[in-house]
């Protein structure tokens, strides 16, 4: 059978786009959305650092139109200029002690290493925004004055970008957001005289127990309103509190919780048998 | 009396200790060895000891507001160094709000006072509580009828009972007002004028329960977060519950409501007439409640009193004909439409409403009226005596109930809901008293105002109150109008100003004796919620330096009358008045600051105290049952010998005094039959209205992380760095007329007093055009030189919210 002319063209067209259509995909799969690339990096840092020039001047109290990728930054910047103390929330900011993004992809069935020093400096960071162990963390950044949603935006999910770590809520959703978690002053606010106060809040542990050498520790903390452990355990946390094992899901399979410290004492002991209730065998 | 009781080996406490020891013990029980292990899977260890571990936790409840909020706090060295929500408490199930998780701190501020300190010219100079003691005692012994005891709503429960008995009992001087004045006066007169007898029906399980909450002039989400969370989580588990806010200003509150009415000041007794008057048109109201338990009330205009006149139905519906939706409208600025909503709302049966106010409904020249109106509409429409139907007054201050309502420690009451003016009463208190016939005096003493107008008038001009001892409360900032009532102290020589408290504050200012106080869970206390909860804890940590017990201060200056010779502080035996004994039958030189802790005062102030909550039907259990409970809701009464509390009074099956098979019976009546009070009130416009000189209107309050006059929070850095200073909220068209930016500074003024002041734009609050907000926290931001301190007839409560100002650019 002899094909004729016409249908002959729309074959080779045919033929035509789906090879450049197949191409088109093999090439945008090997194509990273985002590539890192040093320069781009280099360049962006030298872009933000004349962004902070600028904000310098600009008085307090406004942000300068900044491109979105910018945003963080920008922020910091006009806080850090606002609240220059070395004991403000503000300060944390500046250190970027967390991971960035390209360290932060998971490997599967990779251990993530540790050091004592990153777990300390993770501890040290944590202790900026709350007054003692336990206490729901304070809000380093200024908030909508008037709307839990704008919290659950970011903090339902959480991640890690290059310049901002977002924990994720670590119980279940509550709608007031501000009951608990102390804000920082509007910008809009003149920054007043604090005084001097010497609480000295309890301090964190700096690990569980262990029945023996090996064992997995206990949790050293209450569970309560913390019940997420990726919160702070997981991936887009502080390097230092991260879980050494990502790839394991369920955690209190190995790791239980301590009635002490879960403040729901018990009104009474049940005695079945005294002597040992008691403890005094 | 002999109810030996060391405090410091409360049975709690040692077992608590035990126990925490056994479970770690048995937590781990094949711990031999703790040590980092060297799994790859391990986190590092850091070594050394868990500090945690050594840390004591007991119960209080919050220091802070109302609510009453148990909290677990971590003892560690001597220190407060943590603080938990109690999860076996019920009012706040395990969470609390940013003041209370960082109560703790404000034991620790820098500048707590720690020795008395007197005035001598310019300067102040440390002495001797010996001395300190003396300087009071000379100073009342001079002229008892001329001292007066300033207290407050953060007295605990014995604190209050002894101040008042100190008084009332031992100088015959009825000079004793709290602060609570300014706070709750008109939520009393409210429920007295209603209900014949003082404090909600309902209880916070109406929370759970409403259908509907409708927030009168109401921020709860600041003011009392424990309490709004618990109503909007439930939206978050899936429960329908209809939130409206009839308010004078947008707040955090409204964004969470189905519903907000904006009216004008006032507009609130014209929205509750609105409401009667369509519930009668529409035939809405609930006839069988009606005819069962309620009679009508009207003001008695020619003999004005609490109690008013009786009126017929008819002439109640007669009074709220006028009151149409457009009239309403007219008055509240609320839209008609809005007014028939809550008229629906209101006549539907089958839903369950529950009312909250605070500061917007009691601080109001017409307090009592809208309190009333308010109970009022909840009777008329039967919403009522069901688990989430009921009128509920929330108070600001610890123990605003429990000391101040249920203690009586104001210039007309005696403990138990007894008055001064009635000899029967007075009767029953000598006899509890031991004192002899007659001690009491029969006149009722100064309120809040008279009592500050008074010291403030000099003595040759008729000021002749010339001794005020101040304890647990800053009334120079917060007293209103402050340069009538308060600034005018400076420099009057012949007035001598006595102020307990824990730090410097805008009263020890103008102080000529400073005592240092001792703090929460520095000492022991009790303390009455909001919903009738009686709440009790231990000290905890040892007071800073020479600070020592409220409850002391006033024992010591008792005794040291009492070794003058003074008859006063003698019973009719010749015995101290707070003679307390020990178990050989010798008393316990409780007096001494030593001895103090031999006993535990608070326990046997407590169990004198308890024989009068009987006689109101406000029972409260013995002492030890409240060192179980996380609080317990009066009338506790005695079921199979168990001690049981009380959550929905007047309500057949739910309260113990309700006669059997009685659906409602409001067993304190005023009218003597079984039922309550519907009162009508007609609109009246406040006290002092814009015009054309000062065209603003000036409204204050508080803010979610300063608690009252700042004098604790603002000296937690967390707090005080949220919310660092006052300001001027003003309405974004308003600041734009005035050429005013976000930021600027204003001189806002009235015709009391001016201040300057940053505005605040389109900031957490939100005013309509011709109104201001201004918090009151500040004591570099007095906002209270520009109040007025116009009151309730019937409460003398100051309106706060009220104030006609104007503003203009620095």
């Amino acid at each position: 059978m002899q094909p004729n002319q016409p249908s002959c063209i729309v074959l080779l067209v045919g033929a035509l786009i789906t090879f450049v259509a197949i191409v088109g995909y093999f090439v945008g799969l090997q194509s990273p959305m985002n590539p890192f690339e040093k320069t781009a990096r280099v360049q962006g840092l030298s872009r933000i650092a004349g962004a902070t020039r600028t904000l310098e001047t600009i008085e307090t109290g406004s942000i300068p139109a900044t491109d979105y990728s910018q945003m963080a930054m920008a922020i910091r910047a006009k806080a850090s200029s606002m609240l220059a103390q070395n004991d403000s929330p503000f300060s944390t900011w500046s250190i970027p002690q967390y991971a960035t993004t390209e360290q932060a992809a998971v490997e599967l069935g990779a251990d993530n290493k540790i050091s004592l020093e990153e777990k300390r400096l993770a501890l040290a960071t944590r202790k900026k925004n709350r007054a003692f162990n336990g206490a729901p963390p304070t809000v380093p950044h200024p908030i909508a004055e008037t709307s839990s949603e704008s919290c659950v935006a970011c903090h339902s999910q959480g991640t890690q970008t290059a310049t901002l770590r977002i924990p994720r809520m670590s119980h279940p959703l509550l709608s007031n957001c501000t009951q608990c978690h102390v804000g920082t002053a509007s910008p809009d606010m003149p920054n007043a005289m604090v005084r001097a106060n010497h609480f000295v809040g309890l301090a964190a542990p700096e690990g569980g127990p262990k029945a023996f050498a090996g064992a997995p520790p206990q949790i050293p903390h209450s569970t309560w309103m913390r019940v997420d452990c990726l919160s702070c355990h997981g991936q887009a946390s502080h390097r230092g509190l991260q879980t050494t094992h990502p790839w394991r899901q369920n955690c209190q399979q190995c790791h239980a919780p301590s009635s002490t410290l879960e403040q729901t004492i018990l009104e009474s002991n049940a005695k079945f048998i005294d002597s040992i209730n008691t403890g005094s065998l | 009396m002999a109810l030996p009781q060391p405090a410091q080996s409360s049975p709690t406490l040692s077992s608590n200790a035990e126990r925490r020891n056994f479970l770690k013990t048995s937590a781990m029980a094949a711990a031999t060895a703790v040590a980092s292990g060297s799994s790859t899977w391990n986190l590092p260890v850091i070594q050394g000891s868990e500090r945690s571990d050594d840390v004591k936790w007991n119960k209080a409840p919050c220091r802070f507001c109302g609510t009453g909020c148990h909290v677990q706090v971590g003892v560690q060295d001597g220190k407060v160094v943590a603080v938990a929500g109690d999860r076996n408490a019920e009012v706040n199930k395990g969470l609390l709000c940013v003041k209370g998780y960082h109560v703790g701190a404000a034991l620790y501020g820098e500048d707590r006072l720690k020795s008395p300190l007197l005035r001598r010219g310019d300067k102040y100079v440390a002495i001797s509580w010996d001395e300190a003691i003396g300087v009071i005692a000379d100073r009342i012994a001079a002229a008892p009828s001329q001292f007066a005891f300033y207290g407050s709503g953060q007295w605990t429960i014995p604190e209050g009972y002894a101040a008042l008995k100190f008084m009332k009992g031992g100088l015959g001087n009825n000079h004793i007002d709290p602060n609570a004045r300014l706070c709750m006066a008109s939520a009393v007169t409210g429920f007295l004028a209603t209900y014949g007898v003082d404090e909600p029906a309902g209880c916070y399980d109406d929370l759970d329960k409403c259908d509907v909450l409708i927030m009168w002039g109401n921020n709860p989400a600041e003011m009392h977060p424990v309490l709004f969370s618990r109503v909007v989580d439930r939206r978050s588990r899936g429960e329908k519950v209809l939130l409206i806010d009839i308010g004078t200003r947008r707040t955090r509150t409204t964004t969470h409501c189905n519903h907000y009415l904006e009216m004008k000041g006032h507009g609130d007794l014209a929205i509750a007439n609105g409401i009667a008057h369509l519930l009668l048109a529409k035939k809405t109201y609930s006839q069988e409640f009606v005819s069962s338990f309620c009679n009508f009330k009207a003001p008695d205009d020619a003999n004005p009193n609490l109690h008013g006149k009786s009126i017929s139905f008819e002439e109640y519906a007669e009074h709220l004909k006028p009151y149409t939706p457009e009239y309403v409208e007219e008055l509240s600025g609320v839209p008609a439409e809005q007014i028939r909503l809550l008229a629906d709302l209101f006549g539907n049966p089958e839903l369950k409403i529950t009312s909250l106010w605070c500061m917007g409904m009691n601080q109001h020249t017409r307090g009592t009226a809208i309190n009333s109106m308010v109970h009022g509409i909840h009777l008329l429409s039967g919403h009522f005596g069901r688990p989430g139907d009921a009128p509920t007054s929330l108070t600001g201050q610890p123990s605003a109930c429990g000391t101040v309502r249920e203690v009586g420690t104001l210039s007309h009451t005696l403990p138990g809901g007894r008055l001064v003016a009635t000899p029967e009463h007075r009767q029953q208190t000598e006899e509890i008293w031991k004192l002899p016939p007659g001690k009491i005096n029969p006149v009722p003493g100064f309120h809040t105002v008279q009592m500050w107008e008074s010291f403030c008038t000099p003595k040759a001009e008729g000021g002749v109150i010339d001794t005020i001892w101040v304890q647990v409360t800053n009334p120079g900032q917060t007293l209103p109008n402050l340069n009538k009532l308060f600034n005018k102290k400076e420099g009057m020589k012949e007035k001598f100003l006595i102020v307990s408290d824990v730090y410097p504050t805008a009263t020890t200012r103008l102080a000529d004796l400073i005592l240092p106080s001792a703090m929460w869970v520095e000492k022991n206390g009790m303390f009455g919620n909001s919903e009738r909860r009686t709440q009790q804890w231990f000290k905890m940590v040892e007071p800073p330096g020479e600070a020592r017990d409220d409850c002391w201060q006033t024992i010591a200056v008792a005794h040291r009358l009492f070794e003058k010779g003074f008859d006063g502080m003698k019973d009719r035996d010749g015995r101290f008045l707070f003679e307390v004994l020990d178990q050989e039958s010798k008393p316990v030189p409780i007096w001494n600051w030593k001895n103090y802790y031999d006993t535990n005062v608070d326990q046997h102030l407590f169990e004198e105290y308890r024989l009068f909550s009987r006689l109101k039907h406000k029972d409260l259990a013995p002492y030890a049952e409240y060192v179980k409970a996380r609080g317990l809701r009066w009338p506790v009464v005695q079921v199979n010998g168990q001690w049981t509390e009380t959550r929905h009074r007047f309500a057949g099956g739910l309260d113990p005094y309700v006669s059997n098979g009685k659906r409602i019976q409001f067993y304190h009546s005023s009218t003597k039959d079984d039922r309550a009070q519907i009162w009508f009130h007609p609109w009246i416009p406040p006290a002092e209205v814009p015009d054309a000189e000062y065209p603003f209107m000036l409204c204050t309050g508080r803010v979610l992380e300063h608690w009252h006059s700042g004098s604790m929070t603002r000296r937690i850095p967390e707090l005080s760095r949220a919310m660092p200073t006052a300001y001027v909220e003003m309405n974004a068209a308003d600041a734009a007329d005035a050429g005013i930016r976000n930021g600027d500074q204003v001189i806002v003024e009235s015709r009391r007093g001016s201040m300057e002041i940053q505005a605040w734009i389109e900031g957490r609050g939100k005013p309509p055009k011709g109104t201001v907000f201004v918090p009151f926290f500040d004591e570099t931001k007095m906002v209270n030189n520009l109040t007025l301190d116009a009151v309730d007839p019937f409460s003398k409560q100051p309106d706060y919210k009220k104030s006609a100002v104007r503003i203009r650019k620095v």
